[in-house]
C-alpha cells in the first residue's frame, strides 16, 4: 500500500506546477451539512469590492505555494472523517489545468465541490459532463444584467455565460446551491426584487451577509453590515423563488 | 517497518489463544511487541491506539498508523500474514 | 530554659500575684455585641476551655495579659484584641500548640473593605452584592477553619504551596457535588428536615417543577459545588400527558428561565445546575414502571412516554435557542444531551441532532455526552460525569435511589513535578506517586470530617442529607467517589521533554504515560483505602491560574517559559487538566481525537471544547462532526463555544466579542462566552482566564501552514 501511495504521490508531483495558495484542512461552512478540506486557487477576472480575498486576487505571486504532497498526506489522516474537498479562490476555473487537477483529486475517492463566479461555462459544462463534480456553489452577484454586474463585479459581458451556467446546474442531477452576498449599497430589497424571478426554481439560495474585514475595497472595511433582522426580512423575500432558503447573518 | 502490538491483560479468557498466534508468528521473523494493560507503559500505548479491551492484536506501520486490527478477536497466523504481505 | 523556668521568671516581677482585677475600670467590646467590665477570669477560662492549659498556667498568662493591657493606654479594648495579646505570650512560652487551637479566625478590616467594595473574582458565578460579600466572609473563616482543624499540618501546607489544590476550602462541611433524580421528588414530595411545611408528591407539572427548583435551591446550601438531574425529560413525561404543545412549551420555558434567574440563593449565585436530557428511552429506563402525578406509579413503563419526553425536550432546546429577553444564552441550567448507540436508531434521531446542533451554533449551550458500549452517566459539575456500574444499573429499576456524590475535588499540579524531576523519568513518576498519595489522606481526612457531621443525624449541620426517606440517607456515602484531578498536563511534557502534547507523538505518549500512572494510582490507593479514588478533569477556573502563578514565585526562571499567558499583565495560567494548548491552530477533528485519547483513562469525565469565536457553523455539519466524534473517537464530551457582546444600553446581543454594541455601537456592553464549563460575562474573569481567552483559539484562522496574510480568506467552523 505504501508503494502504491508513493507512485500516485509522484503522479501529483507533475501537476505540481498547478498552483494552491491556500489549504485549509477542515472547514465546517463551506460545504453545509459536510466536513470539508478547502483548496485555495490564485486570481480572479472579477473585482468584487466586499472580496475578503484580497491578496489572493490581486497579487497571489506573494503567497506561498502549497504542495500537492503535503496537502494529500495530511488528508490522508483525515478519510472518514472530512468528506470532500471544496476548490475555491479566487476563480478556479481561470486554471486551464483544472480539470486534470480535480481528476486527480476524484481518483482518491474523494467528493469535489466547486466554487465559481459562472464566467467560464466552457469549463464548468466539461466538469460537469465529465462527472467530476458533486456539488457545484454558482454566486449570483447582482441581478443578472449588465450595469448591475458592472457595478458588482468590474466586469461586462459576462452576463450570457453566468445565465448559461445557470441554466445547466438546473438541467443537471448534481447537488448546487447559488450564493448572494448581501453587501449594502449594492443588494437591498429592490435588487433582490429584480434578482428573484431571474433564478426562480433554483434548488437552493444562500444570502450572505457582508462581513467588513479586510475588503479589496479598503473603504468597505468601515460599513455596517445589514441588521440581522434586514436579513431576515430578505429571506421572507426569497422564500417561494427556490426550493430551499440559506440566511447566513 | 511493520510492527505487530499485542495487547493483552492477566485473567483475559482468549489472551493465551492471541500468545500463541503472535508467537508463532514472531518464530516466523515477523516483529511483535508486547503490551500489558495493567502497567503504565502497555495502558498508555493501549490508551494511543483506543483499545478498549484485551486481547487486541495491531499492525502498525512506522508512523504508528494503524493498518490492520483485531479487536477483541484472534485472528489466524495465516490471516496475518495476509494483512503483512499486502501492506 | 524550661517551661517552668521560664514561667518563673516572667512571673517574679508580678507584684500581687492574686490580685483581683474586677475593680479596674475598663470595659470589653464582646463579639456579642455589648460592653462587658474587664475580667480576666475570661482569659482563663477560654484557655482551658480552648486549649490543653492547666488553670495554673492560665492565671498567669491572664494576669500577665492583664499587665500588658493596664500598662498600655488602650482606649477601645475589643475580644479579639484581647485574644491576640493572648497568643503573643502563648508564643513567648512556646506554647505553640496552645496558641494554634487557641487563634481566632478572622479578616482584617481593610480585606472586609475592600471585599465590601470589590467583586469576587475566583469564582464567575458569583456577582458582586451583600449576598456575595457574606459568601466571601464565611467562605474566608471556613478556608482558615479547614486548613487548622480538618486537615494535617502537611495537606494543609501542600495546598498552600500549591503541589495540590484542595477545591472549596470554604464550603469544607459539605460534599463538593451531586447528582440526583427527580423521582425522589416525585415519590417523597417535598419533605426536608426542619422545613416549616411539609409538601405531598406533586400532582402537576408546574408543582413538581416548583419542587424540582426548591429541592435544587436546598441541595445548593448543602454540596460546594453543580447540583445535576438525570434525565429530565423522561421524568416529566407522565405528568405531561394530554398537554398541548403550548403548555409543554411553557413549562420548558418556567424551567429554564426558574434556574437561571436563581441569582437570589446563596451569596447570590445562581445554582449551578445541570439538566441531563435524552431523545431516546435509554436502556437502563426503557422497562422502569414510571411514577406519575401523586407519586404514583401509572401502570405504564417509560417506554410508554416516549412522545412527552421528546416533545418535552425538543421544547427545551426552542427556549435554548431563543436565549433571554435580550437574546443572550441561559448560563443555567446546562443541558447535557447523552448520546448513545440507541439514539441513532431512534425515529427522527437526524432531526433532532441537527436541531440542538443549531443551538449549540448559535447560542452554544448544548454538551453533548457521548455513552459508547454499555456506559451510561450522569454528569454535573463543569465535566464530572459518573460512569455508572453494574450495581447502580440495578438501582435503575428505583430510579429515586439513583443519587450520586462526590464528596472532594483534589487537583496535582502537574507542571511543578516536571520542575523538580529535572528531566529524569524515575524522579517525575516517583514524585507523582508521592503527591497523590498526599492527595488520597486530604480526602480521608476530609471523609473523617464529613462522617463526623453526618454522624449527627437530623439534628447535625446536614441533616437533609440525612434525611431516611426510602431508608437509607440521602447522601449515599457509601457509593461517593473521590476526585484526583489534574492541571497542566501540557505544561509538564513541555517541561520533560521540550515538546507540547499536539508537536510531537513522543511527547503526547509521554503525556498518556503519565495519566496512565495516575490512573493506576488511584486504583491502588482505593483497594488500599476502601475509598473510590477516581480521576477527573478538573476545570480549574482558578486553579490554573494559582498554580501558575506560585510556580513563577517557586520556580523561576524554569516556569517563566512554560507558563502560558501575558506575563507582563499578569494574565497567566496553565492548560486545563489534559487538554491540548488552547492557542494551538490545532484542527477541531485533531482536537477531538488527541485529545479523547486521554478520556477512557480519567473515569469522572472530560470534555473537549471547541471555541468558535464569530463563526457560526450550519447545524448539518455540526451534526456531522458530532456523529462522526462519536462513532470514530473514544471522546467522552464535546461543546462548541461561540462569543457574544451583550449592550446594556440596546439590549440587544450580536456575535464576537467586540468594543462596541454592532447595533447601537455603545461602549456599555458585556462579552459573553464559556468560562470552563459554563457561559458568563467575560469581564468578572480572573486573570488567569482572561489570558486563556485571548489565546483561545477560534478555528476561525486554521491554516496548517504559517498562512498569517491569508488568514481570512474564509472561516473553517
Amino acid at each position: 500500500m505504501n508503494a502504491l501511495i508513493k507512485k500516485d504521490e509522484r503522479l501529483l508531483h507533475k501537476v505540481e506546477s498547478f498552483p494552491i495558495k491556500g489549504f485549509l484542512e477542515t472547514s465546517l461552512l463551506d460545504w453545509c451539512g459536510k466536513l470539508s478540506a478547502v483548496l485555495f486557487l490564485p486570481g480572479c477576472n472579477f473585482r468584487c469590492p466586499y472580496c475578503h480575498n484580497t491578496e489572493l486576487v490581486l497579487q497571489p505571486h506573494k503567497l506561498p505555494d502549497v504542495s500537492m504532497d503535503y496537502v494529500l498526506r495530511r488528508l490522508r489522516k483525515f478519510k472518514g472523517w472530512i468528506d470532500g474537498i471544496v476548490v475555491t479562490g479566487g476563480e478556479p476555473t481561470l486554471q486551464p489545468a483544472l480539470p486534470s487537477f480535480i481528476r486527480r483529486i476524484k481518483k482518491k475517492n474523494w467528493l469535489v465541490k466547486l466554487d465559481t463566479n459562472g464566467s467560464n461555462i466552457d469549463m464548468l459544462k466539461q466538469l460537469i459532463d465529465e462527472q467530476l463534480l458533486d456539488c457545484v456553489a454558482l454566486d449570483i452577484k447582482a441581478p443578472l444584467n449588465e450595469v448591475d454586474y458592472y457595478r458588482a463585479t468590474g466586469r461586462c459581458f459576462i452576463i450570457e455565460s453566468i445565465k448559461e451556467c445557470l441554466e445547466l446546474l438546473k438541467s443537471s442531477n448534481i447537488d448546487y446551491e447559488l450564493r448572494t452576498t448581501v453587501c449594502p449599497g449594492l443588494i437591498d430589497k429592490k435588487k433582490l426584487k429584480q434578482l428573484l424571478p431571474q433564478i426562480k426554481g433554483a434548488k437552493r439560495l444562500v444570502l450572505q451577509n457582508f462581513r467588513p474585514s479586510q475588503t479589496i475595497d479598503s473603504r468597505l472595511q468601515h460599513l455596517m453590515p445589514y441588521p440581522k433582522e434586514y436579513m431576515q426580512e430578505l429571506g421572507q423575500m426569497s422564500e417561494g423563488y427556490v426550493n430551499e432558503l440559506r440566511v447566513v447573518e | 517497518m511493520l510492527v505487530l502490538k499485542a495487547f493483552w491483560q492477566k485473567n483475559c479468557p482468549r489472551c493465551p489463544q492471541m500468545k500463541t498466534v503472535t508467537e508463532e508468528l514472531k518464530q516466523d521473523g515477523y516483529v511483535v511487541e508486547y503490551y500489558d494493560l495493567s502497567t503504565v507503559d502497555g495502558l498508555a500505548e493501549g490508551a494511543y491506539h483506543s483499545v478498549m479491551s484485551a486481547p487486541t492484536l495491531l499492525l502498525v506501520d512506522e508512523d504508528d498508523q494503524e493498518l490492520a486490527e483485531w479487536r477483541g478477536v484472534v485472528p489466524s497466523p495465516d490471516e496475518v500474514k495476509r494483512e503483512w504481505a499486502m501492506m | 530554659m524550661s517551661l517552668e523556668s521560664r514561667m518563673a521568671k516572667k512571673t517574679t516581677h508580678l507584684k500581687n500575684d492574686f490580685q483581683e482585677s474586677t475593680d479596674l475600670a475598663l470595659f470589653v467590646r464582646t463579639s456579642n455585641e455589648d460592653m462587658d467590665g474587664w475580667n480576666r477570669q475570661k482569659i482563663v477560662a477560654a484557655l482551658v476551655r480552648e486549649t490543653y492549659l492547666d488553670v495554673e498556667t492560665a492565671e498567669r498568662i491572664s494576669k500577665e495579659v492583664e499587665d500588658v493591657i493596664m500598662s498600655s493606654k488602650i482606649g477601645v479594648l475589643t475580644s479579639p484584641l484581647i485574644r491576640e495579646l493572648v497568643d503573643a505570650k502563648l508564643i513567648e512560652y512556646g506554647l505553640e500548640k496552645a496558641r494554634k487551637m487557641h487563634t481566632r479566625l478572622g479578616m482584617p478590616l481593610y480585606d472586609v473593605d475592600q471585599l465590601i467594595l470589590r467583586p469576587n473574582r475566583e469564582n464567575a458565578n458569583v456577582p458582586h452584592g451583600p449576598e456575595a460579600t457574606n459568601l466571601t466572609l464565611a467562605e474566608s473563616i471556613k478556608k482558615e477553619y479547614a486548613l487548622l482543624s480538618v486537615f494535617s499540618q502537611e495537606v494543609g501546607d501542600a495546598h498552600m504551596r500549591g503541589d495540590i489544590h484542595l477545591h472549596d476550602l470554604g464550603f469544607c462541611d459539605r460534599p463538593y457535588c451531586s447528582g440526583q433524580s427527580l423521582e425522589y421528588v416525585k415519590k417523597f414530595g417535598l419533605h426536608l428536615p426542619n422545613a416549616a411545611s411539609v409538601a405531598q408528591p406533586a400532582k402537576h407539572a408546574e408543582v413538581l417543577l416548583a419542587h424540582m427548583v426548591k429541592f435544587s435551591a436546598t441541595l445548593q446550601g448543602h454540596f460546594a459545588g453543580a447540583i445535576g438531574w438525570d434525565a429530565v425529560n423522561l421524568f416529566f413525561a407522565p405528568y405531561l400527558r394530554g398537554l398541548s404543545d403550548r403548555e409543554i412549551h411553557q413549562l420548558a420555558q418556567m424551567m429554564i428561565f426558574e434556574f437561571s434567574q436563581q441569582a437570589v440563593a446563596r451569596g447570590g449565585q445562581a445554582i449551578f445546575s445541570d439538566i441531563n436530557l435524552y431523545w431516546e428511552i435509554p436502556k437502563h429506563f426503557a422497562d422502569v414502571p414510571a411514577i406519575g402525578p401523586g407519586g404514583k406509579y401509572t401502570g405504564l413503563t417509560y417506554a410508554d412516554y416516549t412522545e412527552e419526553a421528546q416533545k418535552f425536550v425538543w421544547s427545551l432546546f426552542e427556549v435554548y435557542l431563543d436565549g433571554d429577553a435580550s437574546g443572550r444564552p441561559f448560563f443555567f441550567p446546562k443541558p447535557l444531551v447523552h448520546i448513545t448507540e440507541k439514539f441513532f436508531q431512534t425515529p427522527r434521531h437526524q432531526e433532532f441532532l441537527d436541531f440542538i446542533c443549531k443551538v449549540a451554533s448559535e447560542k452554544g449551550n448544548t454538551y453533548f455526552v457521548f455513552d459508547r458500549g454499555d456506559t451510561a452517566k450522569i454528569s454535573q459539575c463543569c465535566r464530572l460525569s459518573f460512569k455508572l456500574e453494574a450495581s447502580d444499573l440495578a438501582d435503575a429499576s428505583q430510579p429515586w435511589k439513583m443519587r450520586y456524590t462526590a464528596l472532594q475535588n483534589v487537583t496535582v499540579n502537574l507542571p511543578r513535578i516536571g520542575y523538580l524531576a529535572k528531566g529524569d523519568d524515575t524522579t517525575l513518576f516517583s514524585k507523582l506517586t508521592d503527591v497523590m498519595e498526599l492527595a488520597a489522606r486530604a480526602h480521608l481526612h476530609k471523609r473523617v470530617f464529613i462522617e463526623k457531621l453526618l454522624a449527627l443525624g437530623e439534628l447535625g449541620p446536614l441533616s437533609i442529607l440525612s434525611m431516611k426517606h426510602d431508608g437509607s440517607s440521602y447522601l449515599r456515602l457509601n457509593k461517593a467517589s473521590y476526585l484526583m484531578g489534574m492541571v497542566g498536563l501540557n505544561e509538564l511534557v513541555q517541561i520533560h521533554c521540550g515538546e507540547e502534547l499536539h508537536q510531537s507523538n513522543k511527547a503526547l505518549k509521554l503525556g498518556l504515560r503519565i495519566i496512565s500512572h495516575m490512573k493506576i494510582v488511584s486504583e491502588k490507593l482505593s483497594k488500599k483505602h476502601h475509598l473510590k479514588f477516581v480521576l477527573e478533569q478538573t476545570p480549574a477556573e482558578s486553579t490554573a491560574y494559582r498554580f501558575a502563578k506560585l510556580d513563577l514565585r517557586y520556580h523561576s526562571p524554569a516556569s517563566g517559559a512554560v507558563v502560558k499567558g501575558d506575563l507582563s499583565k499578569g494574565e497567566v495560567y496553565y492548560t486545563n487538566s489534559t487538554l491540548l494548548n488552547v492557542g494551538a491552530p490545532i484542527n477541531p477533528i485533531e482536537r477531538v481525537k488527541t485529545e479523547g485519547l486521554f478520556h477512557p483513562l480519567i473515569t469522572a469525565g472530560s470534555i473537549s471544547h471547541i471555541w468558535l469565536g464569530e463563526a457560526k457553523p450550519p447545524a448539518e455539519s455540526l451534526a456531522n462532526f458530532v456523529t462522526k466524534t462519536f462513532h470514530q473517537t473514544q471522546n467522552d464530551q464535546v461543546a462548541f463555544s461561540p462569543e457574544f457582546t451583550s449592550c446594556n444600553d440596546c439590549n440587544k446581543t450580536s456575535r464576537g466579542l467586540k468594543d462596541n454594541c454592532s447595533y447601537c455601537g455603545s461602549d456599555n456592553v458585556d462579552g459573553i462566552t464559556r468560562i470552563t464549563g459554563y457561559f458568563t460575562k467575560t469581564s468578572i474573569w480572573n486573570k488567569g482566564k482572561k489570558g486563556e481567552l485571548t489565546d483561545r483559539h477560534r478555528n476561525a484562522e486554521l491554516f496548517t501552514q504559517k498562512m498569517n496574510k491569508v488568514r481570512n480568506l474564509k472561516e473553517v467552523i
